[in-house]
């Protein structure tokens, strides 16, 4: 389990921000059984410098603490899982364009195999259009494969 | 007859995921040289927070972090991805090290495996064939590029920034 030396712990942002040791947004440590560790990795020292620790840039959020998803810089996206492997954008296109204009679309390959990964992301310009995607197509099928919809981006940690 | 799909179901061929289960994965690759510590690292924590920071001197020695919150279903896609690609079952032990010419490391916690694999950079599948073990290494270079598509995918879209690397 690591600590990251190099850290500016005077910057209250990251005081609690080593990757591992956080108990808040980190790793849970089990009472019962230890994790198996394996790979060289665990033994190596941690090389870490300044630039790799320290502050990361953030969209500020205006409305603080309010939960809920995040505005992204010029719209809001959604997240589309169980795409078929063999779907084409023009698939999503016909599934999607009608809660909105569709602003930009990733539809990632899975470099192995050249298919579909499984899963895309699509902007819309307002929050309104995505939720309204997400409200029609979660649930819906789309080449015989229950897709599911969601925002991707949320505006603090996931609460367990 | 139909009554509507099941949001709670699992996906066919991936194990049930208990949402209770840490995920947490961690990409670095990166060298140190004459231009300084050129690196690409991006981490995604069970809280949901993404964190990417790029070094690299094609931006002219501008470090660039950026960091944001995915939702649970980012992250369980993210977590599908790891399983399916079984990477967990691979060991590095035969695996070439990393040194200062390049070092790639893929730190991951799956359920009850932590798993830290360290290796140089690998510039290309013909690098994996020749390796002392292809097949753990081809696992492995294609987890990474599934990962780092799906971050760069998420990075671009929110921050409208295009990763390099």
């Amino acid at each position: 389990v690591r600590v990251h030396p190099g850290e500016d712990e005077t910057q209250e942002h990251e005081m609690t921000d080593s990757m591992m040791m956080d108990s808040e947004g980190g790793v849970s440590q089990s009472t019962d059984a230890p994790r198996n560790r394996r790979g060289r990795g665990h033994d190596k020292e941690m090389d870490m410098d300044d630039d790799r620790g320290g502050r990361f840039e953030s969209i500020p959020e205006n409305d603080s603490g309010a939960p809920g998803p995040a505005k992204s810089v010029e719209g809001w996206i959604v997240l589309v899982t169980g795409v078929h492997e063999e779907a084409q954008e023009d698939d999503l296109h016909e599934h999607f364009a009608d809660y909105g204009e569709i602003r930009n679309m990733h539809l990632n390959l899975d470099r192995r195999t050249g298919f579909v990964k499984g899963y895309a992301l699509i902007e819309y310009e307002t929050k309104k259009e995505a939720q309204a995607a997400i409200d029609a197509a979660n649930g819906s099928s789309m080449l015989d494969q229950t897709l599911e919809v969601s925002f991707a981006f949320s505006k603090g940690p996931i609460n367990k | 007859l139909e009554s509507g799909s099941s949001l709670t179901s699992p996906r066919p061929g991936s194990a049930a995921v208990a949402m209770g289960d840490d995920f947490y994965v961690r990409y670095y690759v990166g060298h140190k040289g004459k231009f300084g510590h050129e690196f690409l690292e991006f981490e995604l924590r069970p809280d949901g927070k993404l964190r990417y920071a790029n070094n690299s001197q094609y931006k002219h020695d501008t470090l660039i972090k950026k960091e944001m919150f995915v939702t649970k279903a980012v992250l369980a896609e993210a977590k599908r991805i790891v399983m399916t690609s079984e990477i967990s079952k691979e060991s590095d032990s035969t695996w070439p090290e990393g040194d200062r010419v390049g070092t790639q490391e893929l730190e991951i916690v799956l359920g009850d495996d932590h798993i830290t694999l360290s290796t140089t950079k690998i510039g290309s599948l013909l690098d994996v064939q020749s390796s002392k073990d292809p097949e753990g290494m081809r696992v492995f270079y294609y987890v990474v590029q599934d990962l780092k598509a799906l971050v760069f995918s998420l990075i671009n879209l929110h921050v409208k920034l295009r990763p390099i690397g």
